[in-house]
């Protein structure tokens, strides 16, 4: 198997890789940068688990896409939602609603539901119900999730006012 | 799980990606979203020994608004950036709502137009690992000669479960076929075979680089029946078109996906309403005729009669969504 240089940035961080022709973007995450907690379920683009946010934000698969394809742009995954040590506003609205049971999917689900406030930040039932269409938990069901996602403006609005206060006082 | 042996080459020019594919031929493979190609190859149903990537061929990637009032669509742009198109909701309704019912939003934001319309085409023996494959022979699609869905079939009978052809053949939109040392016009309706295995006019040396929209004004609806709404392919598909207001018509044209290895274009149905216009009876006595054209129907992911019903019932509401729009 021949294999390239590439550059990807991942949560940040650039990496220079040596990657195979036949490495999934999901290997080089998993194997290469070993970052684990995105995970391999049906790698066939049913499941969701594998769910990761590219450059702009949206959803996408990194199972079923070349690692090759993906030199030079920046991705984020699950490690990189925290920031200063502190969770994401999303990954707390997951915690304070339970929306997490066996938490095999949660990776997925959450980069889902990230990518859902990232383009709506007060997202109608519709465009939740569409954004979390293509991964799927088998324990808990989407109806805790929902409400995370719901909840996701409230937690960032209370976290920007703190914010706010401590830099006034 | 590493992808089945091959080579990859990416190349962000249109000359140098139809250079290799002509180089290459049947070894070549392209790959521009992956969302197909690579769950095929998983399934070591694809097994191209070289994938080009066309995922940075930034030229096939624009809309482009024609003098005449239709649309240029590169072959590459990703579904997403296209349903959310404003021009494409504005002027195609139907064609965007197409766009809407295939797969989920994650694979929306790396599948392709081009990858849509090329789509391979599905059958439920062969869609199921090697392993699982190996309990009965080689069909057809796996190299063998036989069809295990109807035994007694002398070709692969795979369905096409691609749902934006459906409204770009009803919109009477083109393609074109490019290759090193040219290229040609295909309208959508021309572009499919009835051979599940070689189901597309497409020779491996050409790349499906645009597809040219007519401007259309008439009414038009997209409806898509599947087990699951936010994402699975279609037990039954449809879109349809006419012209006039109300139930005064005098040209309906309406296509049904997911049926078989190409889109149906109906005859009889679409003639009986073009004649009669859209009233209540002149429907009802078309929906008579719409089991007629189906063909032969195989079992394939649905009960036959469940499909063929829900045809009939997919076409009641394409020609009532016509008659109010």
């Amino acid at each position: 198997m021949a294999k390239h240089m590439m550059t990807l940035t991942v949560n940040g961080d650039t990496y220079d890789l040596v990657v195979s022709d036949n490495q999934t973007l999901l290997d080089v995450i998993r194997d290469t940068v070993r970052l684990r907690g995105t995970k391999r379920g049906c790698t066939t683009g049913a499941c969701g688990v594998c769910c990761i946010n590219n450059a702009k934000g949206e959803a996408v698969l990194s199972c079923i896409t070349h690692a090759l394809d993906w030199d030079g742009e920046s991705i984020t995954t699950i490690e990189g939602l925290e920031a200063n040590g502190e969770l994401d506003a999303i990954q707390k609205a997951f915690i304070e609603f339970g929306a997490v049971q066996c938490g095999f999917c949660t990776p997925g689900v959450i980069m889902s539901a990230k990518a859902i406030v990232n383009k709506y930040p007060q997202p109608t039932e519709e465009q939740i119900n569409a954004g979390l269409a293509g991964v799927l938990c088998r324990c808990t069901g989407h109806v805790k999730v929902k409400e995370a996602i719901r909840q996701d403006y409230r937690i960032r609005e209370a976290g920007r006012e703190a914010a706010k206060n401590a830099t006034s006082n | 799980m590493l992808l089945p042996d091959h080579s990859y080459v990416t190349t962000d020019s249109l000359k140098e990606c139809l250079r290799l594919l002509g180089e290459n031929g049947d070894r070549a493979m392209v790959v521009a979203g992956g969302t197909d190609v690579i769950f095929n190859m998983r399934l070591k149903l694809f097994n191209p020994e070289v994938a080009v990537s066309i995922r940075k061929l930034e030229e096939l990637q624009h809309v482009e608004e024609l003098d005449d009032g239709g649309l240029r669509i590169g072959a590459g742009a990703r579904l997403t950036d296209l349903e959310e198109h404003a021009t494409i909701n504005d002027r195609y309704p139907a064609f965007a709502e197409s766009i809407r019912a295939v797969a989920s939003t994650h694979i929306r934001n790396m599948a392709t137009l081009g990858g849509n319309i090329c789509l391979h085409t599905r059958c439920s023996y062969t869609n199921n690992s090697e392993e699982w494959r190996k309990g009965l022979k080689n069909c057809y699609k796996t190299d063998g000669n036989i069809c295990h869905v109807i035994r007694s079939s002398s070709k692969c009978l795979a369905i096409n479960n691609a749902d934006t052809p459906l409204a770009l053949i009803v919109l009477g939109a083109v393609l074109t076929l490019q290759n090193a040392d040219g290229s040609r016009e295909v309208p959508v309706a021309e572009f499919y075979t009835d051979d599940g295995m070689d189901h597309t006019v497409r020779q491996p040396d050409e790349l499906l680089t645009y597809v040219t929209i007519p401007p259309v004004t008439d009414r038009t609806t997209f409806l898509k029946l599947a087990p699951r709404k936010g994402m699975d392919f279609s037990t039954v598909a449809v879109a349809a078109r006419c012209d006039g207001a109300g139930t005064d018509v005098s040209t309906v044209s309406i296509v049904l996906g997911s049926i078989s290895t190409n889109p149906i274009i109906l005859d009889k149905p679409a003639r009986i309403v073009s004649q009669k216009g859209l009233g209540d009876e002149a429907i009802a006595e078309a929906l008579n005729h719409v089991r007629n054209e189906l063909g032969n129907l195989t079992n394939l992911f649905s009960r036959a009669s469940y499909k063929k019903q829900m045809a009939v019932v997919l076409v009641r509401r394409a020609l009532i969504a016509l008659r109010e729009s």
